[in-house]
């Protein structure tokens, strides 16, 4: 039972943090389908930042840069360029995913999986066998809270919501709708580098390509399916974590009997089952994506 | 360098410019302390620019503001919202989802974190002493449009504001909501406050303000004048002016709001035909909370009938029930006799349903799509979507019917979004105004439109109405409503509550908009 | 200037942007960006056999990127271009495994009716979603190319697997040669044929039916189309089902033309480049047509580079990637400049 709550929380934890970002830029107004290419940046940095010098923590200010930077490129992209959020996402996403492929080819020569010679500080031996959890992982409860607090509790929450909603009160109280979208992406930024981070080092330090496999969109997804709400996002977040765990368990327990590729599917099947979900509650009238941009009118 | 110190507003050679669009032109204009300040003119004028200037919102290319002797820098709200300007919007600047009481909160000062109850009672303090009885608690979405507004004035009065501006504060309310209103502004006053109405019916300045300024086309033709003794007439050619056709007794009250219309009979009421018909409709809620609850209309052939009442009281779902874009729960919809309450609307529009619909530029038009395909699209939609087109050929029927309606454009492949309102208002009239209409629904057709482009579309509804077409007219202005309907019909909470033929009586029917007699 | 010069002058504009931030990231990782470029441009277009290299992917992505075209006019938003692409592929390989004997001319017809229809309906599901529902199609359709994705492995793993296979890489039987609409050039008059066809019917659809029409009004304002009468079910679904089809269509041909069988993972980044082509030809049919070449050029390059100039493949997926960033963007800036040649908007 304990192996299958840590699988849940190994997989499960860069899916939350990945989330809180969305849910963050959600509220500002933005729809962030870049959240995979900023995840897939933040794993690559980690691990080949650990290599190249030797201190994970030097690596993951590294990422945290680097995914900042992206991140302010997208504000730019989106808001000075006024491009189209979802095509300049996906843009995004396929740097991060071409930058890394790239990066590994240049510093190592070969496209195989790059293995740190140490990842994230455990929480130690004094939680038994939790143990093995990465120090984010114990961090992801606390960030949730956070997270919770910064939108649901402050007045800079409240900008922030009014940005995204209704852009005209916001201003009309003297916010800048603009830098606070740009305070939203950082933020956003900063968590995709963790979710990065935890998921290439947090349990077998080791980068491969595409070792993303979706989770940022599973984490945009999770985001529609919360409605924007930290708590709510979070929960369907853990929620296609477990599918994922529970896919992989069953593919142990029913060995050849169930394709394996059916079961690695469980977690995007979930997703759209989410989606849907959280569509028909609202009433289905609604399907506006935000940003249409020059597709749309308005 | 204090100045004079009873002057709290002054501004100096005021210009702003939208492109090619010049919204100010050159206004220098001052305003005493502790009064209450009226600034007129017809839409288009530049009075919303002129208040969005004043509160930081917009930044002017040229010219100052000082605020009670200090310079203002130009568009910046925070430095306007210091200085002790606030103001409240025409449509409310209040995030929908948001409760009360963060509605309030977010333009505060002061308190990073907060706690929901500690909030709630907060504001719920604030509210109670300004006589503002909404619950902190409830969502914006659910309050009424007279509510949203009162937490509008709480949310603008929360700092100490020296000069408080209200932009077009009437336009939605019902004449019992304006008269509370004023009240409210005479009380302020009382408080010395500097109030500044944005407003543009004759009568309700001469009613509640001290002095009138008048804009038009950007520049400021007089004012401050003061209003006692003020002649209506003569404010009336002054917001005018000369550039507009002219327009007769009724018309001219009805636009500038001088005096109320009454309205004139049409003779054989009795005998029309009915050209639409509704029978006890029910609808399910529509998105803003309202359902209809046994509607029984009837619209004769040749007759305008007006559908007043406060917005937000059932009109959009009538008239998205007579379209058939409404789930209808029990009733009927007759067109010509001929039960439509199954049919589609493309099946409706062929039988003679025409609409102009509520927003312009949401509804109406395509803003970023040529001006012949917006024309087009019903004469398409009537065809089988595979049918070959010969787009020349719709451009061709397009710029004839454009020319026929006195559109300016310069040609029909621009975007429909670069036309002005009242050139894009003509174009959904080209459009829905054809000879084949048999019931014109047309839903505030004049909405932001200036003087000129009103009195066109009055002129379009009556020839329709002459050609024998019904018309339902809804529109929130009554006196509009009174100078062209052949009927007043009132609508309250989903039901028609009264109805009234001419000569109408503003008192009357202003009780039955808000329930006051039942 | 007319309006789609100004379009086109644009698009052009944001392509040097995207390619200097490309420079950038080039010279960052290491890489000389001249020689980077240089090996990109060499491999595209001017090497032996540049044209032909760059029409075999053009070809199938032109067919891709109309359905796209139309999608996206007409306002919903289908990334699920590599997913249909795959599962026309995957049902075309199942008719040429199941009716393996018979004649081609029965069979090749039967193929790209299956391919259609398997990737018409991969799009359904998601638009059935969409339009009864609300379902965000963006998140259903990308989750569709995951599942499509894994489904191909599957296939070629074990349904479809090719009992001679040497293990590598999971991979279907090769096609009978009489089934082959082109050899593994990929070029054939076949092909050329279809796209031809293809891109005449698109575009007679777009510009000469009341779809068309329609179709673009309800992408930019679905509720004045639903005020005057439509019914944006049918045109919502016809989008959907007709996008999907002409994915499946290209999934068809590349595997009963240069594919010649089935193999995991092929052809992984078809549906991402035909999207670009779509945004970056502003959604016309023509503009597509021209574009679809360049991409395709970009394509081979992408094959020329690690073997013939050491160069990682992964390059133009940065360049691809950096073109979607910046493609839908719109500068006051220019918009100004290319105003002074526009036609004039306003009498006054």
């Amino acid at each position: 039972m304990d192996d299958v709550v840590i699988a849940i929380l190994r997989s499960g934890t860069p899916l939350v943090y990945v989330t809180l970002a969305g849910v963050i830029a959600q509220r500002a107004g933005i729809w962030h389908l870049g959240l995979e290419g900023l995840m897939i940046t933040g794993a690559c940095a980690t691990v080949v930042g650990t290599v190249l010098t030797g201190s994970v923590a030097t690596a993951l200010s590294i990422a945290v840069l680097i995914c900042v930077v992206g991140s302010i490129l997208f504000w730019f992209v989106v808001e000075k360029l006024r491009a189209n959020q979802i095509i300049a996402g996906l843009g995004l996403t396929g740097l991060g995913l071409g930058g890394t492929s790239l990066a590994i080819q240049s510093i190592f020569g070969s496209q195989a999986a790059i293995s740190a010679p140490a990842g994230l500080p455990r929480i130690g031996a004094a939680f038994g066998a939790y143990g093995v959890l990465s120090v984010l992982v114990l961090l992801m409860p606390l960030a949730v809270f956070l997270c919770w607090l910064l939108l649901c509790r402050t007045r800079f929450g409240l900008r922030l919501s009014a940005s995204g909603e209704h852009p005209f009160a916001a201003r009309s109280v003297g916010v800048n709708p603009s830098a606070m979208r740009l305070a939203a992406l950082v933020i956003g930024g900063v968590l995709c580098a963790l979710a990065g981070a935890e998921l290439a080092a947090g349990s077998l330090q080791i980068f491969s390509q595409n070792m993303t496999a979706g989770r940022g969109f599973m984490g945009f997804a999770a985001v529609i399916f919360g409605a924007g709400h930290p708590l709510w996002a979070t929960l369907a977040a853990l929620f296609f974590a477990v599918v994922g765990a529970l896919g992989i368990r069953a593919q142990l327990v029913f060995g050849d009997r169930i394709p394996h590729d059916l079961l690695l599917g469980l977690p995007y099947i979930a997703t759209v089952f989410g989606v849907w979900l959280s569509a028909r509650l609202r009433g289905g009238a609604k399907a506006a994506a935000g940003g249409f941009g020059e597709l749309r009118d308005n | 360098m204090k100045g004079n110190d009873s002057i709290i507003l002054a501004c100096r050679d005021v210009a702003v410019r939208y492109g090619d669009v010049v919204a100010l032109d050159d206004v220098s204009i001052s305003f005493q302390r502790g009064l209450i300040h009226a600034v007129v003119g017809q839409n288009g004028a530049g009075k919303t620019t002129f208040a969005r200037v004043v509160s930081g919102l917009v930044r002017p290319q040229k010219g100052s503001v000082e605020i009670g002797g200090t310079r203002l820098a130009g568009g910046s709200v925070n430095d306007a919202r210091q200085a002790g300007v606030e103001l409240v919007h025409q449509s409310f600047a209040l995030p929908p989802s948001f409760t009360v009481a963060e509605a309030m909160q977010f333009g505060a000062s002061g308190g990073r974190l907060y706690t929901r109850g500690g909030l709630e009672r907060r504001w719920q303090a604030h509210l109670d002493a300004l006589d503002v009885r909404v619950s902190a608690q409830a969502r914006i979405r659910t309050l009424t449009v007279e509510q949203q507004q009162a937490v509008e004035i709480a949310r603008a009065l929360v700092s100490d504001a020296r000069l408080l501006i209200l932009d077009e504060p009437t336009a939605v309310l019902s004449p019992e909501g304006a008269s509370k209103l004023f009240e409210r502004v005479r009380r302020l006053k009382e408080r010395g406050v500097t109030v500044l109405l944005i407003l543009h019916k004759i009568r309700e300045v001469l009613a509640v303000a001290d002095t009138v300024s008048v804009l038009r086309g950007g520049r400021l033709v007089d004012g401050p004048l003061s209003t006692s003794g003020m002649d209506g007439d003569r404010l009336a050619s002054m917001i005018i002016g000369s550039s507009a056709r002219a327009l007769d007794g009724e018309d001219r009250a009805a636009l500038t709001g001088a005096a109320v219309p009454h309205g004139e009979t049409h003779a054989a009421a009795a005998d029309r035909q009915p050209v639409a018909r509704l029978r006890g409709v029910n609808t399910r809620p529509d998105e803003d909370g309202t359902a209809l609850q046994a509607v029984d209309l009837t619209v004769g052939r040749g007759e305008i009938v007006g559908i007043a009442g406060v917005e937000g009281n059932g009109q959009r779902a009538l008239v998205r029930a007579i379209c058939g874009l409404a789930e209808v729960g029990a009733g009927s919809v007759e067109l010509d006799g001929a039960d439509v309450s199954r049919a589609t609307l493309a099946e409706r529009r062929e039988a003679g349903l025409r609409v102009i619909p509520f927003e312009r530029n949401a509804e109406g038009l395509s803003l970023t799509s040529p001006l012949w395909e917006n024309w087009s699209a019903g004469r398409l939609l009537a065809r089988p979507l595979l049918s070959a087109i010969s787009p020349a050929g719709l451009r061709r029927d397009c710029k004839a019917a454009l020319d026929a309606w006195d559109v300016r454009y310069a040609h029909v492949g621009q975007p429909a979004g670069s036309l002005s309102g009242g050139n894009a208002q003509k174009v959904i009239l080209s459009r829905e105004m054809d000879e084949a209409g048999r019931l014109v629904i047309a839903a505030q057709p004049t909405r932001g439109l200036d003087i000129g482009a009103t009195a066109f579309v009055w002129e379009a509804l009556r020839k329709a109405r002459g050609r024998g077409c019904g018309v339902i007219f809804v529109s929130s202005d009554l006196d509009e409503i009174f100078d062209l309907a052949d009927r007043v019909v009132v609508m309250l909470s989903g039901r028609i509550v009264a109805e009234f033929r001419p000569p109408f009586d503003l008192e009357r029917v202003g009780a039955a908009m808000t329930g006051a007699r039942a | 200037m007319s309006d789609s010069l100004a379009a086109i002058v644009r698009a052009i504009l944001f392509i040097v942007l995207a390619l200097a931030m490309c420079g950038v990231i080039f010279e960052f990782a290491g890489y000389s960006a001249p020689q980077m470029f240089q090996s990109i441009v060499d491999g595209a277009f001017l090497r032996r056999n540049a044209l032909e290299h760059a029409l075999r992917w053009a070809l199938p992505l032109f067919i891709t990127a109309t359905g796209i075209v139309i999608s996206f006019r007409a306002g919903y938003f289908n990334i699920g271009a590599q997913g249909q692409f795959y599962v026309g592929a995957i049902c075309a390989a199942f008719v040429a495994e199941w009716l393996r004997g018979y004649p081609a001319a029965m069979v090749i017809p039967l193929c790209f009716a299956a391919g259609m229809t398997g990737g018409a309906l991969w799009a359904l599901w998601p638009g059935l979603l969409r339009l009864r529902s609300g379902a965000d199609e963006v998140i259903t359709t990308l989750m569709g190319n995951f599942l499509a994705g894994l489904l191909l492995v599957y296939v070629t793993a074990g349904p479809l697997k090719d009992p001679s296979g040497s293990g590598q890489q999971a991979s279907s039987r090769p096609l009978e040669a009489a089934y082959r609409i082109s050899a593994s050039s990929g070029v054939s008059p076949t092909i050329i044929g279809i796209a031809a066809l293809v891109g005449i019917a698109m575009w007679w659809l777009v510009n000469r039916t009341a779809f068309g029409v329609l179709s673009g009004l309800s992408g930019r304002n679905p509720t004045m189309v639903r005020w005057q009468g439509a019914s944006t079910w049918k045109i919502g679904l016809a989008s959907f089902l007709v996008s999907g089809a002409l994915a499946g269509l290209a999934g068809t041909i590349e595997l009963m033309g240069p594919n010649g069988r089935l193999a995991g993972g092929f052809l992984p980044a078809h549906g991402f480049t035909a999207v670009l082509i779509a945004l970056v030809a502003g959604l016309s049919i023509t503009g597509a047509a021209i574009v679809a070449f360049f991409f395709g050029g970009l394509a081979s390059a992408a094959l020329y580079l690690p073997v013939m100039a050491g160069l990682p493949s992964a390059a133009i997926d940065i360049i691809n990637a950096a073109i979607a960033l910046f493609i839908t963007a719109r500068s006051r800036f220019i918009d100004r400049v290319t105003k002074a040649w526009r036609r004039p908007w306003t009498t006054s």
